[in-house]
Formats: C-alpha cells, structure tokens, sequence
C-alpha cells in the first residue's frame, strides 16, 4: 500500500513495508516530539519568559528593598485627665507609650479624638484616669482605657498586645516607685527601731515616771512607722521571691508591732512589772526587725520589682532578616504557580484548537503526549528556576543544607505543581477559566500553605486542602534546606510524591476520555 | 446504495454503516468502498455527515451497526502501524503558530516516529512539493490561509502514508489555490496513494475518480462523475435549437416516438426554439438525432446542436431533489 514515491529512498522500511525502527525509540522520538514542541513554543514567547522570570524577581527585590517591619503602625491619641497629670510633662507621657503606639496627638479633648477615631483617622485613642497614686492610695482600681477601630483581626490582635504591655509596664513603674518609697521608709524606720530598742531596754532596767509619757510616745511612733512601712511593701510573694529573710519581713513586722503595742498598754495600764516576758520578746523582734530592714533596704530595687528575668539567646545568633525568612516561602510560590499557569493551558488549548483529533489518528499514546509536555516544562522551569535561586544568592539568602536535596524537591515541586496544572487544564472548558483556576490556586497557595499564616492557624477541615497544595511541603522542604541547614521532612517528599502520581492518574484518566470524544 | 465496482483492492470497504446522534444527526446505511490508488470526493452540504463519515473510517468513532475496514483493519482495532499507513487533515489549522514550517511539519513526521535524519530529508522533498520550500523557517502565525493549507497537506504527507483523508481542504480559499490542491491530490493519486476528499464544492467533483453525494447522512449516490451525471439526468442531453421556433412541437411529436433511443425530450428553459434530448450517450446519438429530424418531410431544419455540458452544481442539485421527492412520498 505504501508507494513512497515522495521518498523514494525511504529507509525506514524494508522492501516489504515492514517498519526496521525498534518500537523504543520510536516511543522516545514521539516524547521529543512533545517536548521539542513546548520548548520551541515557550522559547519563541519572550515576554512569557519576561513576565515568568524576570516579573517575580522583580516582585522578590521589591519585597527585600522595601519590607521594614512586621509591627503594624499604630495611630494613637492621648487623652489626659482635666488638668493633665501633675508631675508628668506630655513628653514623659510621649516618651512611654510612643515606645509601643504612634503617638500623633496629647490632649484632653476626648471628643475630639473620639470622632476621629470613628473617622479613621486614628487607629487608637488612650484615655488616661486622673490621679493613678492617689487613686490607688484611696483603694480603686484605676483604669486606662483603649479605644481602637481596627478592622484587621491582626492589627486589633496586636493593639490589644501593645496594651496589655504598656499597663504592664506602667505597673511595673509604680510598683518601682512604691517599692522605692518603701526603701526610704524602711531605711528611716531602721534607726526609729535602733531607738526603740534602746527604750525596750529603758523599760527592762525601770522607768521613771517622768520618763513613761515620752517613753510611750516614742512607743507610739515606732508603731506607727511600721504601720506606714507596712502599707509600703510590696506584696507579700515580691518580698517571699527574695528569700526566707525578706519573706519574714511582713511577720516580723506585724511581731514586733505587736509587741510594742503590748508595751505601749503595759505602760498605760502602769504593768510593766508584770511584762517582763514581753519586754524581752521585744527586745529580741526588734533585733530581728532590723536585720530585715537592713536586708530590705539593701536589695536592689529591680530585684524587688521583677524578681524574675529573662535570658534569651538564638543559636544561630540571631532570626534572619526578614526578606530572607520569606524567600523560601516566595520561590517555592513562583515555581508552583509558574508550573501550575504552564499546565493549566497546556492541554485546553491542544483540545480547543482540534490537536486531539490528529494525535488520535497518529499512532501516538496518551502517555507520550504527557511525558513530552511534562519534561518540556519541567525543562524551561528548571531554568527559570536556576535563575531565581541566583537572584535570591545576591539577595543574600542562604542554602544551608544539601544542593542535591533541595534539587530533588524542586525537582518534585516541578512536577507535582505540573500535575496539578495539567488536571486543570484538562477540567477547564476554556482558556480563560484555566487562567481562573490557576489564579485560584495561587490564592489557596497564599492563604494554606503557611506562606504567611502558620498551618497550625487552622482548623483540621482546612488541613487536607492545605496538604494537597503542592507549595505547602515545597515551602516547609525549602525552608529547611535554605534556612536551617537540614533535611526535609520525609513527609515534604512523601506529599510532594503523591500529588504528582495523584495528579498524573487523575490527569492521564481524564484526558484519555476526552481524548475518546476528540 | 451504489458502490464502486472495482477489482482492485479496496482501501475503505464500508457495510451498512449506521451512527445515530439522535435528532436525524449521524450517519445511516453507508455502503460504499474506495479502490486503492484513486480519490474518492465526498460532496454534500454542510452537516450532511461527510467528517462524520471520515472520522468512522479513522476509527475515531465506533459505528453501532454495520461493518468497515479500512486498510483490510477494522478502524477502531487499528494497531500503531496500521495508523502510520494513513495520514489526516482536519478541517480546522491545527499546527502551531509559534513553530515554524519545519518545526511543524518535523513535529507532525515525529508523532509517526520517523527519526530526525528521515525527516529531514523527507521535509525538503515535501516543502518542494507544496512550494514552501522558501518559508521553511517562517512561523506557522505569519503563514497565509493558503501556506497553512499547504503546511498542513505537507505534514500529513511526511511519514508517506498509503491513504490520505482531507477533511474540506480547499474550503475557504480562492479557486487558483483549490485548483493547485486539486493537481496535488491527483499527482498523489498518481503515485499510487489513495484519497478521501470531502468539499462542499461540488464542481471539485470533476477532479476525483469516484464522488459519493450525501445529504442527511446518507450516501445518496457513489459513483463516477460521469455516471453520477447520467444518474442525476437520467442520461445525457442533446441540446438542438431549430431555425423555425413553431416546429418544436412536431420535432418533439417525432423524437418521444423514437423512444428506443431517446428517454425524453422537453423545451429548453432558456429558448422558445431550443429542445432538450436525453440520450443514454450524447456525442455517440447526436449525428442519428439530426438525422431523424431532418429526415422528415417537411424538413426540420436543426441550426446548431451539440451535447449540453450541465454544470455539476445542477448534477447535484437534481440528485437532493430526487431524493428530497423520494423522502416525500
């Protein structure tokens, strides 16, 4: 049947028609075929390589030149008491909360303020309470309250933050001025009681009566200092933080006040023949008293204050940067969604322009069609790859662990993102709703793959959706490859391996019956 | 239905093929069959089932009754190299913009598994043959209507397949373009290859070797050209104009008698003087019709006759009607 006059040296076939090619290579130059067709294809469209390579990068050195910190910029208004609060110049009060909150205004025009906050001009409005000291002296809980209009559940989550921290810190102050006061009273109050002991001894030895009315006054403002001194301590777990001897200053206290009080009645009632016992128990509380206070007195104030600090080392010296921490997070994404748009059109429009029909009619399989495109893609996005890990190496970012690794997982993220666009190309009924898928992707991709929100942000309905994103294990295989110098997580290959051979079923079962109704 | 007697090896042997779409769309009842070595013109109007016909041939559509082989396979079973024997061209451009001619036509010749060395050889053969020899390396995208017609022709010809299908390939180009395809088949059919051409252009009937007209999805008649014009007229006609108009009614009196040779006489459409003679042979009975008219005293006198070339268009046109009055009753 075949005349071959066209070629008449047709050396492919014997003289019998009989085809000499071995079926292998024949299988191998149907893949080329493919594959030479999608690399010929994408090489002739430069702004397809532009906007593939050359876009991203330009995306990934914005970021790196333009991120400064992922603290949100807080507007804030200060409203102060009528009057403004005595001792404190709106630059102290500047200068303390403007270290959490951007300060733009200091008044007491609360109105004012409040109006602009539900304009959106402010993000936050302070009103401060009048007299903190005074009103804490006179038993109320004062309160500083925090307006904001946040409408990002971040932002408001970092308000509520800054906050909870700048109260701390002002507690932190007056506790410190109170502890401090205390010091003072505690340091005079030692002296007082070097005198009450002399009087304890004057009443042991006997007193005159001439000398009892200013011995019961000295009494009498003994006790009062420590009651002073008492209401000046800081609280009791503060003072038991520093150890057993400061934990017995409160007791010793309320002893030795107590038993001055005993003196002072002894001396009243005209008994102190019959208090002897007590005498010399005061005598020895005070003793013990003065030790305390002079323990008391000489304990730093900040140890008093904040018995407990924090020591805090990174053992690699320190997080990196932040356009380096995101730049796994950002290659991983571009290789996805650059494979996922290369797939997504790659089998609509062969099926679209009638190309289905004329490989039907060729003898060629379904597996050779997508074995070719796979490696042609796989191919140019290799490159295009190379290209970005270059770009991000003058950027500064690392590769700690393995090249042969983080090969192989870019290798896998190539092709299970492949996958993944060719089983959206075969689903799509047309371009456009591919480039609307793939789109999609990219938003899922953004949103469950821990680029920017950790996986553990979720609820477990979102986790098979996030596992079955190929960028998910790319980003966590990268991270630990570039940043931390380790290897991936079985489960990074393990995923990435099943969505490719889930994806190339799926797409190889879909195809083939379309490729049926072609 | 008609089929093409020959005792040649059949290319295309199709037994009482029948597809139904449902709403009359499909293809019923096709028996026909195609001779090696000569092309076979499926013409009809569009939507009668002439890809439909074509793609059942290919195997790229199982028919629910009735048998075909095509190349002594049955299409649907055809193995690998039962599908390298047969080259395709749709009806719709379906090589890529963004590769050239060459890259085109070596990815088409790939698909066959022909090694690059092959092709390349093969391709400057072809390229020769459709004439882009000087636009080997220019994109499928800046190609006119005509070059991708002639690109796609030369694909389907590279890995030299023994039957060709082409599906409308001369729709919708000027007719010095039709007419090069037409040379181009028939240097095909020449060589030895055999053609399925499907055309909505019915005068394109003149260049195959056997024509099967369709209309709803049925064979109406599949046959010569030249037969398939004696089917439509019921022979071929005599066209004689008389010198005396009011003699056209005694020399018609005297033909319907000679009724063992002529099938029918009728008056011209065009003429009140013209008469139109159906004879089974024109140019064999046109000396014996003059004869008889001039025979007859008083002579009839004939101002010119010659046999009545009618255009395909009207073949075809008479053949849907026959069968549209067929239908009817």
């Amino acid at each position: 049947m075949a005349n071959a006059p066209l070629a008449s040296d047709a050396p492919a076939k014997t003289s019998s028609g009989k085809v000499t090619i071995p079926n292998w290579r024949r299988w191998l130059i149907r893949v080329r075929a493919y594959f030479l067709k999608e690399v010929n294809e994408i090489r002739r469209q430069p702004l397809l390589i532009l906007s593939l390579i050359v876009g991203p990068l330009l995306v990934l050195i914005l970021f790196g030149t333009t991120y400064v910190n992922s603290t949100p910029r807080v507007r804030t208004a200060v409203v102060l008491p009528p009057g403004g609060i005595s001792g404190i110049s709106a630059e102290q009060i500047r200068a303390l909360i403007g270290t959490n909150f951007d300060v733009l205004k200091i008044t007491e025009d609360r109105a004012a303020m409040e109006a602009m906050l539900a304009a959106g001009e402010l993000d936050l409005v302070q009103i401060l309470p009048p007299n903190i000291t005074a009103a804490l002296q006179g038993g109320e809980t004062p309160q500083i309250i925090f307006q904001s209009n946040a409408i990002n559940p971040l932002s408001e989550g970092w308000i509520q933050y800054l906050a909870y921290a700048e109260v701390n810190e002002i507690n932190k102050a007056i506790l410190s001025a109170t502890a401090a006061q205390a010091q003072q009273e505690a340091a005079a109050i030692k002296l007082r009681m070097i005198d009450a002991q002399g009087t304890v001894t004057e009443l042991e030895q006997g007193i005159s009566a001439a000398r009892k009315q200013a011995t019961q006054a000295n009494i009498r403002e003994s006790i009062r200092a420590l009651d002073t001194l008492t209401a000046l301590l800081p609280a009791q777990e503060l003072l038991a933080a520093q150890g057993g001897e400061l934990a017995e200053l409160r007791p010793n206290i309320a002893r030795a006040r107590g038993n001055l009080a005993l003196l002072d009645t002894a001396i009243e009632n005209d008994t102190l023949g019959k208090s002897l016992a007590e005498i010399a128990a005061a005598k020895s509380d005070l003793l013990l008293l003065n030790g305390s206070l002079e323990l008391f007195v000489n304990t730093p104030l900040e140890r008093i204050v904040s018995p407990v600090t924090q020591s805090y080392s990174n053992t690699r010296g320190g997080a990196y940067p932040a356009v380096v921490y995101y730049s796994p997070g950002v290659l991983a994404l571009l290789v996805q969604h650059t494979a996922i748009t290369l797939g997504a059109l790659a089998l609509v429009r062969e099926r679209l322009m009638g190309a289905f029909e004329v490989f039907r009619v060729a003898p060629v399989s379904l597996s050779q069609l997508i074995i070719g495109k796979y490696l042609g893609y796989t191919l140019f996005i290799a490159l295009a790859t190379l290209v970005l890990i270059l770009a991000m190496a003058l950027l500064g970012v690392p590769l700690l662990g393995s090249w042969l690794q983080f090969a192989g997982v870019i290798l896998l993220l190539i092709v299970a993102s492949l996958g993944v666009g060719f089983l959206i190309s075969a689903l799509s009924g047309s371009d456009s709703q591919a480039i609307q898928l793939a789109m999609i992707s990219l938003l899922m991709s953004i949103f469950f793959s821990g680029f920017f929100i950790a996986l553990e942000s979720f609820a477990w309905p979102a986790l098979p959706v996030a596992y079955s994103i190929p960028m998910t294990h790319g980003l966590a295989g990268f991270q630990n490859l570039m940043l931390r110098g380790i290897p991936p997580t079985p489960w990074t290959w393990l995923g990435l391996a099943l969505i490719s051979v889930v994806s190339f079923i799926l797409v190889v079962v879909i195809t083939r019956r379309q490729l049926r109704s072609a | 239905m008609t089929t093409t007697a020959t005792t040649r090896t059949l290319a295309i042997s199709s037994q009482q093929i029948e597809l139904d779409f449902g709403n009359g769309a499909g293809i019923f009842d096709q028996t026909y069959s195609v001779p090696e070595g000569t092309i076979l013109g499926m013409i009809g109007p569009s939507g009668c089932g002439k890809t439909t016909t074509c793609r059942v041939a290919l195997g790229l559509l199982t028919p629910q009754k009735g048998t075909i082989t095509t190349l002594g396979q049955t299409p649907t079973r055809f193995r690998a190299e039962d599908r390298e024997q047969i080259g395709y061209i749709p009806q719709q451009f379906v090589l890529y913009p963004r590769l050239s001619v060459a890259e085109n036509a070596a990815f088409v010749a790939s698909l066959y598994g022909m090694p690059a060395r092959q092709v390349r050889r093969r391709m400057d053969e072809l390229l020769a043959f459709v004439d882009l020899t000087d636009a080997k390396h220019r994109l499928g995208q800046n190609l006119s209507g005509g070059m991708q017609r002639r690109l796609m022709l030369a694909g389907a010809l590279m890995h030299d397949p023994a039957l060709l299908f082409a599906d409308e390939p001369t729709a919708g180009i000027d007719p010095v373009l039709r007419a090069r395809f037409w040379g181009f088949f028939r240097q095909l059919r020449d060589e030895g290859r055999t053609l399925v051409v499907t055309t909505q252009v019915v005068s394109e009937a003149i260049y195959c070797d056997f024509v099967a007209v369709m209309r709803k999805g049925r064979i109406l008649a599949v046959d010569t050209p030249q037969n398939l014009r004696r089917l439509a007229l019921g022979g071929e006609i005599i066209d004689i104009t008389l010198e005396n108009p009011d003699e056209v009614s005694r020399a018609m009196g005297i033909l319907k008698e000679w009724d063992e040779v002529v099938k029918e006489v009728r008056r011209s459409p065009k003429s009140e003087a013209d008469l139109h003679v159906v004879v089974d042979d024109a140019r064999e009975w046109l000396p014996e019709v003059l004869n008889k008219l001039e025979r007859k005293r008083p002579k009839i006198v004939v101002a010119s006759a010659a046999p009545l070339e009618v255009s395909y268009d009207e073949v075809f046109i008479k053949i849907m009607e026959q069968d549209a009055k067929q239908e009817t009753k």
